[in-house]
C-alpha cells in the first residue's frame, strides 16, 4: 500500500475539502495517510471550523464525515506548532484527533510517502 | 457467511467507499456485502477499491434511474 502525504496551506473550501477527499479515500483503500496543516492551514483543524465549512457547501460531500472516516480509518492530521504564534488560539482550540507536531516531524513521518498534494 | 447490507444512496463520492470501507470491521472473510448507491464514479470506484484491497466484486450492475448496487465478497 501506498503512503499519501498531504500538505494544507490554506483554510477555505478550496484548500480543505481536496485533502479530505483525497486523503479518505486512499486510507479507504489500506493507505497510510498524513495531512499536515501549516499555520495558514491550520484554522480549518480548530473546533467546529469543519462543521461552519460543511454548512457551506451542500453541492460537496459531507466534510464532516470524510473528517471523521479519514480517523477512523487511520489517517493522520497534523497541525503545525508554528500556527499558535501566528493565530491567536492554541492546541486546546483543535479538533480532536489532531496532532501538533514541528517541521521534522512531519518531515519524518512522510520520508517514504509515494503520492504527495499540495492545497 | 452472512450478507450485509449499506445504503450509501445520495451520498457523494467518495462517500460511499468510506462507508464500505468503515463497515470492514463488522465483516468476516466470505461475507458478502451489498451496497446500493447513486454517485456516478460509484461502479468505477468500487472496482477500484476492491482490486487494491483485494476483495471480489461479485457483480455491479446499474438500473434505468441510474442507481447502482454491488456485490462485494470480502
Amino acid at each position: 500500500m501506498a503512503k499519501v502525504a498531504i500538505t494544507v496551506n490554506g483554510s477555505e473550501a478550496k484548500n480543505v475539502y481536496p485533502p479530505f477527499i483525497l486523503g479518505s479515500s486512499a486510507a479507504a483503500s489500506g493507505d497510510d495517510v498524513i495531512i499536515f496543516f501549516t499555520p495558514g492551514g491550520s484554522p480549518a483543524m480548530k473546533k467546529g471550523a469543519i462543521k461552519e465549512l460543511n454548512d457551506k457547501a451542500e453541492a460537496l460531500p459531507d466534510l464532516e464525515d470524510m473528517f471523521n472516516s479519514l480517523l477512523a480509518l487511520g489517517g493522520r492530521l497534523m497541525v503545525c506548532e508554528l500556527a499558535f504564534d501566528v493565530h491567536d488560539f492554541t492546541e486546546d482550540d483543535l479538533a480532536e484527533g489532531t496532532e501538533v507536531v514541528g517541521a521534522t516531524t512531519f518531515i519524518n513521518e512522510s520520508k517514504d510517502a509515494t503520492l504527495t498534494f499540495s492545497f | 457467511m452472512a450478507v450485509k447490507k449499506l445504503d450509501a444512496l445520495g451520498m457523494k463520492c467518495p462517500q460511499p467507499i468510506l462507508k464500505v470501507a468503515t463497515m470492514l470491521p463488522q465483516l468476516s472473510e466470505g461475507d458478502t456485502l451489498e451496497v446500493v448507491a447513486d454517485c456516478s464514479s460509484f461502479p468505477d470506484d468500487i472496482k477500484a477499491w476492491c482490486e487494491k484491497t483485494g476483495k471480489t466484486l461479485l457483480m455491479c450492475t446499474t438500473d434505468a434511474e441510474g442507481k447502482h448496487s454491488a456485490q462485494i465478497q470480502i
